[in-house]
């Protein structure tokens, strides 16, 4: 048995070399498609080629419903600047990465999109959920991205193609730190999924929540893959917080909820979230578990200030309603919510930037354009102010410079590329209908900073 | 104390969904010899099939049945056409196991792309909430409990006194010498995945009604809690199974209770290893 068994093996140790050099030969391969992928960036669209977008976020796992949202944005945008003639006579088209909201996941995706996309001028997307790992990879390749992440890593890091326009999660954390304040709360509980990105807002909650005279009275870190969230549910009833802030994506915050309702006499204790939490998903989730009206009543959160009118406003809301239930994933919940996305809205004027960019710089050669992302978005002397990549054109077209304003407001980026905001507070009617509940000042946010 | 009292009730009703999936899992791998990594899936696509007949404005008391059915169904064809196959050209045990999560990733994508990535609840009152120390339960967790208690009570019943139970328990021990006892081992295996699959259609749903808000991403961690139930009983007993289920169930809880929350699972892991380095075989194991 033993002779066979060696004889077998010498067998088996010719064919694996013979697999060996297969695999060899398939890495080569992805190697070659990888560096033919990346010729784009650096020379260019060749003409009758499509420029591709691409949406690297999660489209599975807890936090699927980030993907789709960005989603809604790429394909509105890229249909509104089709629609204006596209980029020098390139039509736009929008491809995705799903990263599962998983680094390990993340890196493989993006390295299969980088190999197989053709063109790939803009990635969009790159939530804290994977926007570590996949920022280095994007960046060595030359393409330029719009990141929805707050990590602060990002604050003092500078990648030259990194761009964000979202504030710090540090800054979110004092924002909801003074919407308690504002509410008059006075003892708050804690309540964050394990996930990178809602990790961060933990230790600048705390301190904020010290500094403004309220006490932390639970902190309860949630598993997003966890079935139930009971026990925690109790030591935050046990607790007696005025209200809880949170950010638990996926069915977490959904379940956490329901479970305090039950375990607190029926009654939903006052919700406090990220801007995360603005989406129709979100709101979806929430709503059936807890009921909409009790959800409604005792929801807020954060959010950037974003127009609800004006030219910026109306470009933005008719590019989304273009592709209004055409977007795989995006066909629940109320579709004006996605008009105060976070993520639909400063994406849809990063995607603008890098188009508007590529016209000004009369070059897809990202080494041309890039410089015109800061001129256009900051603005110059003498620059025309414009809402809409087709407003936008028709000025360039006319010899002008422009400053882009777009729904999510003027830009003002700093050397690291960030651009924060200022902040509105949210909150949810029963229909589902963000409205903005108050205004939060940067002198409130100094206030309750570390 | 009361912190306590609450978290172990909590472990119980944990303990009570976490019985019947396991159960009908290490069934399924007793007697077909497949590691079905695809259970959760399953579990998913029942707790789905629920809502979508509650959708329609019918209980989901009523959908359980369906589901259960469903899945039978669901898990009887995941065999027919998938398994069976590998099996018949004798593939390795490891390579049904890798198939098995493909099918488990098959099903769970299959599904979020039929209702997308969101999160969903059944339109249901959990009725009253009972109080007894630090216990808090509604009537439908104690439901769900009696539930488990009948399907446990059920199990034992059939595995120890049915003509059925017998042969399931013959072709576990011994599929060849079952077949020259007269024992239709086909028959019987295509029988334990259609009951199989109904516990884990079962299973689903009551996952689903206990969590309060689901998607189809949300048995990812369970199927490991199931896994660890079964082989803290003993991989292949069903009253090991059930007995894997309330240490799990429990240690997760009460863990929950006393440390970061989001270890909780990581405890419950140590406290498998524990045992299993004391009693590789698990708890109903035989002795090595």
């Amino acid at each position: 048995m033993l002779a066979e068994g060696r004889a077998g093996n010498s067998v088996m140790t010719f064919r694996r070399s013979g697999r060996w050099l297969a695999a060899i030969g398939a890495v080569a391969l992805a190697a070659t498609l990888a560096a033919c992928g990346s010729s784009s960036s650096s020379g260019g669209v060749p003409s009758g080629q499509s420029i591709v977008f691409a949406d690297v976020a999660p489209f599975s796992g807890p936090d699927a419903a980030l993907g789709p949202t960005y989603l809604v944005s790429c394909d509105g945008t890229t249909a509104a600047i089709n629609k204006a003639g596209g980029v020098l006579g390139h039509k736009v088209s929008c491809t995705t990465a799903d990263t599962r909201g998983d680094p390990a996941d993340a890196i493989p995706a993006v390295g299969s999109l980088l190999a197989r996309t053709h063109n790939l001028e803009l990635v969009i997307g790159c939530t804290s959920d994977e926007a570590a790992a996949v920022a280095p990879v994007i960046n060595s390749h030359k393409t330029v991205m719009f990141c929805m992440t707050g990590q602060s890593e990002f604050d003092h890091k500078h990648f030259d193609y990194f761009y964000r326009l979202v504030p710090p999660d540090l800054a979110e954390s004092y924002a909801m730190t003074v919407i308690a304040q504002q509410l008059g709360y006075k003892k708050i509980a804690l309540a964050f999924g394990n996930d990178i990105g809602s990790q961060t807002f933990v230790q600048p909650a705390e301190s904020a929540i010290a500094k403004a005279g309220m006490t932390v009275v639970a902190n309860e870190t949630l598993d997003l893959n966890a079935t139930t969230f009971r026990t925690e549910a109790e030591k935050i009833v046990q607790a007696h917080p005025d209200a809880i802030m949170t950010e638990a994506l996926g069915s977490a915050d959904a379940t956490l909820f329901s479970e305090i309702k039950q375990l607190n006499g029926g009654q939903v204790i006052p919700i406090i979230g990220t801007s995360a939490a603005i989406s129709p998903a979100f709101f979806t989730s929430a709503a059936a578990a807890v009921g909409a009206s009790d959800f409604a009543n005792n929801f807020h959160a954060d959010n950037l200030v974003t127009a609800t009118s004006g030219p910026a406003y109306q470009a933005f809301t008719q590019s989304l309603l273009a592709v209004k239930g055409k977007v795989s994933g995006a066909q629940t919940g109320d579709f004006s919510t996605y008009f105060t996305a976070p993520g639909a809205v400063h994406l849809y004027d990063g995607m603008n930037l890098a188009a508007l960019s590529m016209i000004a710089a009369g070059s897809t050669d990202v080494a041309k354009w890039k410089p015109f992302l800061t001129s256009i978005g900051d603005g110059v002397p003498g620059a025309v102010t414009v809402n809409s990549f087709a407003q936008g054109v028709a000025e360039l077209k006319a010899g002008k410079k422009i400053r882009y304003v777009g729904p999510g407001g003027p830009t003002s980026f700093d050397s690291f590329h960030d651009s924060p905001g200022i902040f509105q507070v949210d909150t949810y009617t029963a229909a589902g209908v963000v409205t903005v509940s108050g205004n939060i000042s940067a002198a409130q946010l100094r206030a309750v900073s570390g | 104390m009361t912190i306590f009292l609450a978290s172990v009730g909590f472990g119980l009703l944990t303990a009570a969904v976490l019985a019947i999936a396991a159960v009908g899992f290490t069934l399924q791998f007793a007697v077909t010899n497949v590691l079905n990594l695809a259970f959760a899936a399953i579990m998913t696509a029942g707790a789905f099939t629920a809502y979508g007949i509650n959708q329609l404005g019918v209980s989901v008391w009523v959908g359980l049945p369906v589901a259960m059915v469903a899945c039978a169904a669901l898990s009887v064809a995941l065999n027919l056409l998938v398994y069976a196959p590998f099996q018949r050209r004798g593939s390795a045990p490891i390579t049904i196991v890798i198939v098995s999560l493909g099918m488990a990733l098959i099903i769970e994508f299959g599904t979020q792309a039929v209702v997308g990535g969101i999160s969903v609840s059944y339109k249901m009152s959990q009725g009253h909430t009972y109080k007894l120390g630090g216990l808090v339960l509604t009537t439908v967790q104690l439901a769900i409990i009696a539930i488990s208690v009948v399907v446990m009570v059920a199990a034992y019943l059939t595995l120890r006194y049915t003509k059925l139970g017998k042969s399931m328990r013959a072709t576990s021990a011994n599929r060849q010498l079952a077949r020259n006892c007269g024992i239709r081992t086909g028959r019987v295996i295509t029988t334990t995945w259609a009951l199989t699959g109904a516990l884990g259609g079962l299973a689903g749903t009551v996952y689903a009604i206990d969590i309060g808000s689901f998607g189809p991403t949300s048995t990812d961690l369970f199927v490991v809690l199931i896994l660890a139930a079964v082989f803290l009983g003993g991989p292949g007993h069903a009253y090991g199974a059930m007995l894997g289920a309330l240490l799990i169930g429990v240690a997760t809880e009460v863990s929950a209770a006393y440390i970061v929350p989001s270890y909780k699972y990581v405890i419950a892991f140590v406290v498998l290893l524990a045992m299993l380095a004391v009693r590789p075989t698990g708890l109903l194991g035989a002795r090595t």
